[in-house]
């Protein structure tokens, strides 16, 4: 049996996803570095085609896309992953206790699961920006609110299988408190879908952000990917790298997460690529 | 048509024009069907309530005024065949036409104007009250004369009795019930060129014709449609298509007008917008540190490059504006440009030298103080706007910090708590100084909770005694000599930075003709409107 490494790695979509996520966090590491303009500063004429001087072109007002494009990397990646933290934290932690303990913990954490599962959940985002007033931190709780609740069952439903298992029962016996069997037995065996599951959780982190931006409702002071897009959109007809090189920047980037994360499932899960 | 206008120098032009309608009249043909594009939907139809644009843009073809307007801004007669100031300006009296009857025939009256004057602009409009505040009584001799009786002198007061602005409302539906949510709200009956038919929620309204109308012949068209169509390019691509003939005010996406004025089968014209003159503005919050002191206020004047703006943000659809008033008031007298200018083109520059003086010194970093921009959230214009001013003003040592916030919230910010530091707006100038500008400078306007009013809190006594003194001086010479004043000390003072004066692209199918007629534009009652 193939080693995780050898599983992981062997496979050409997975190299091709991390190629290209570990080159965009490179560059929002970089960004000041390869842009030195500020993303919003006008530096030149607007609705310039792509050119050596400027590599994207500019947009409307005349600012550089590249600029946007590498500060907008930063944006994006650190809401999305902060979003994705606080999610899984938060689901983890609903999920855990539901199934562990059963019972009416399970059944009032499950209807509450539930009750955030029935509201559309991009809608419900548009609704807590704008209560919350768009910046960066109303959109990482926005995004962290309306994605926690498949964590929460896709933990629920680990811990129940797991809690059965007879080293658990040993813990129990032994005389273990309750919140040590759970943090020490329990939740490191469930770490392989959560890793799974949070992976691409990434991938719908940034797409909610972007459409957020998109709508106008992303932070105002920073530029990000979905805002380009946004901002863009009434010139598709007379520049179309407006749109063009940020909505390419999206795709990629949201595909890339999901190969890295199909792979990941792939290679925890050996026996699933077998059926 | 009685010409009994005995006060009025535009009288011969009137009848001149009167002459043309009356020659045209025979060779226009009846019929057709014309869809406009009303964006966005309005919120009702209840036009003597609110003064929302998409709503005026639908009853004003429904409800006709007692006055309608020509594109130098000079009434013509329409419900009120004539009219007559008193010699000491404090009585005006309309004469009536005979035989005129709302949409459910019945006949209108005097009666119906002064409950339309006093019970509803008197009282439920949201600029009546201001425009009519001089109106003691009405009083009605008989059915077809109206005299309205003023406390003082109002010349302006005439400009205030369109269709759009003042409409006459029958007082046997109107006056039962509350006028302020009452049934007929969404089912206008008016005595306009056009029926209200049907209101599909989400799609469009149906106009059609007044076989009943007071004007022989007219309406030429059978039927207007409004139609909302949400997203922007599915408008152009619209009007483009030939499925909708005519859209104007905000309605034609900026960007690609210059497109659509290259169509062959559209005409795209900037007039129509006379009556409103809309000047954009950067407001200022006078009343917080360091916003109260004239230079810095000055030095943001300077960074702002109105010419960059208008032609990057609103693709070439406007003009540098000198103040709150529109050069559109020229033709009238009334405006002069002569004031300090702080259109340069070293205007970095000179704002940071202004600061420097005025002893703001940089911090490391550059900063010299932080202010919050609240952009207006009426669309990607302003928020472009906002973008370019956090820029211009970090160039000269402002740091700007943008928040963005919903309609309601913004509007309550700026005029009721007075909680902001820089926010944009526009000023609509409408027909006279004395509804349109002096709201934004007076000190009387500063109206905690009344919205589009002294938002900057700035007061000034001399200004004020200069537009009280405007608002009552029948001479045009005169009246002219008050503003020049007046606005040399606000453009001194610069409370707020006045940017550009909006023009708006109105589009109008090749197969339709004499939509746009007059300063009213999109909100004039289109009875001359008629298909080539």
């Amino acid at each position: 049996m193939n080693t995780f490494r050898q599983r992981f790695f062997g496979n050409p979509r997975v190299i091709g996803g991390l190629a290209w996520l570990g080159l965009v966090i490179m560059v929002a590491i970089a960004a000041p570095l390869l842009s030195p303009h500020h993303p919003f500063e006008i530096v030149a004429q607007p609705f310039l085609i792509p050119s050596v001087e400027h590599p994207f072109g500019t947009d409307s007002l005349g600012r550089s896309i590249w600029a946007g494009l590498v500060h907008g990397a930063r944006t994006t990646l650190v809401i999305a992953i902060l979003a994705t933290l606080a999610s899984v934290a938060f689901g983890t932690l609903v999920g855990a206790l539901a199934g562990y303990f059963g019972g009416w913990v399970d059944d009032g954490l499950m209807r509450l699961t539930e009750f955030f599962q029935t509201i559309p959940s991009f809608i419900f985002a548009i609704v807590l920006v704008a209560i919350l007033t768009p910046s960066a931190t109303s959109l990482i709780v926005a995004i962290a609110v309306v994605s926690w609740p498949p964590i929460a069952r896709v933990v629920r439903g680990e811990v129940l299988s797991v809690k059965a298992r007879e080293y658990v029962q040993a813990a129990v016996l032994v005389g273990q408190e309750d919140m040590a069997i759970l943090f020490r037995q329990v939740l490191p065996n469930t770490l392989s879908p959560l890793i799974v599951t949070g992976s691409l959780l990434v991938a719908t982190a940034i797409l909610v952000e972007s459409a957020l931006s998109f709508l106008g409702l992303g932070a105002p002071n920073l530029m990000s990917w979905g805002f380009m897009v946004g901002a863009g959109r009434s010139f598709l007809r007379d520049a179309w790298w407006l749109v063009t090189i940020p909505g390419v920047a999206i795709l990629l980037t949201v595909l890339s997460i999901n190969l890295v994360g199909e792979g990941l499932n792939d290679a925890l899960n050996p026996r699933l690529s077998d059926l | 048509m009685k010409f009994t206008r005995r006060r009025f120098a535009g009288m011969a032009g009137a009848l001149l024009a009167g002459l043309g309608f009356a020659a045209g009249a025979t060779a226009q043909e009846q019929g057709g069907t014309l869809v406009m594009i009303v964006q966005p939907e309005p919120p009702s139809l209840a036009s003597y309530l609110s003064t929302s644009g998409p709503i005026g843009m639908v009853t004003s073809k429904i409800y006709d005024g007692l006055l309608e307007y020509d594109t130098e801004l000079q009434p013509q007669p329409g419900l009120a065949e004539s009219w007559e100031i008193s010699p000491d300006g404090k009585s005006i009296t309309f004469k009536l036409r005979q035989g005129v009857k709302f949409h459910d025939g019945e006949a209108l009256t005097s009666a119906d104007v002064k409950f339309s004057i006093m019970n509803a602009a008197k009282v439920t409009h949201p600029r009546g009250p201001n425009t009519f505040a001089a109106v003691t009584d009405i009083e009605t001799p008989d059915d077809h004369t109206v005299t309205l009786v003023l406390s003082e002198p109002a010349p302006y007061m005439l400009m205030a009795f369109s269709g759009y602005e003042t409409p006459i409302l029958p007082e046997h539906i109107f006056g039962e019930g509350d006028l302020r949510a009452h049934p007929n709200a969404n089912n206008p009956v008016g005595s306009g060129p056009f029926v209200f038919t049907e209101w599909k929620k989400g799609q469009y309204i149906r106009l059609d014709r007044n076989p009943d109308y007071w004007k022989e012949g007219r309406p030429y068209l059978d039927r207007i449609v409004a139609r909302f169509i949400l997203d922007s390019s599915t408008r152009t691509a619209a009007l483009e298509k030939g499925e909708a003939h005519f859209a104007a005010m905000g309605a034609v996406p900026f960007n690609d007008a210059k497109k659509l004025a290259e169509n062959p089968d559209l005409t795209v014209t900037t007039r129509g917008h006379e009556m409103f003159s809309p000047v954009s503005e950067l407001l200022l919050n006078t009343e917080r540190e360091p916003l109260s002191d004239k230079q810095v206020r000055r030095a943001i004047a300077y960074a702002m490059q109105r010419q960059f703006i208008i032609d990057n943000i609103w693709f070439g659809y406007g003009k540098p504006a000198t103040g709150p008033m529109s050069s559109n008031f020229a033709p009238a007298g009334l405006y002069s440009g002569d004031v300090k200018t702080y259109e340069t083109d070293d205007g970095v520059e000179l704002a940071n030298r202004i600061l420097d003086e005025a002893g703001y010194a940089k911090d490391a970093d550059g900063v010299r103080f932080e202010l919050m921009h609240d952009s207006l959230p009426y669309g990607q214009e302003w928020t472009r706007f906002g973008e370019y001013v956090q820029q211009q003003l970090g160039k000269i040592g402002i740091k700007v910090i943008i928040r963005q916030e919903d309609v309601a919230r913004w509007l309550k910010r700026t005029y009721h708590d007075h909680d902001f530091d820089t926010t944009a707006n526009y000023l609509y100038n409408l027909a006279d100084p004395v509804i349109g500008v002096h709201r934004a400078v007076h000190s009387g306007q500063i109206k905690p909770g009344t919205v589009f009013t002294n938002g900057s809190y700035w007061s000034h006594p001399e200004v004020d005694k200069l537009l009280d003194m405007a608002k009552v001086e029948p001479d045009a010479a005169e009246r002219s000599a008050l503003y020049d004043q007046a606005l040399k000390i606000v453009a001194d003072e610069i409370p707020i930075v006045w940017i550009h004066e909006m023009n708006f692209p109105t589009v109008v199918n090749n197969q339709f003709a004499d939509v746009i007629v007059s300063a009213l534009g999109v909100y004039a009652n289109f009875d001359r409107a008629h298909m080539k």
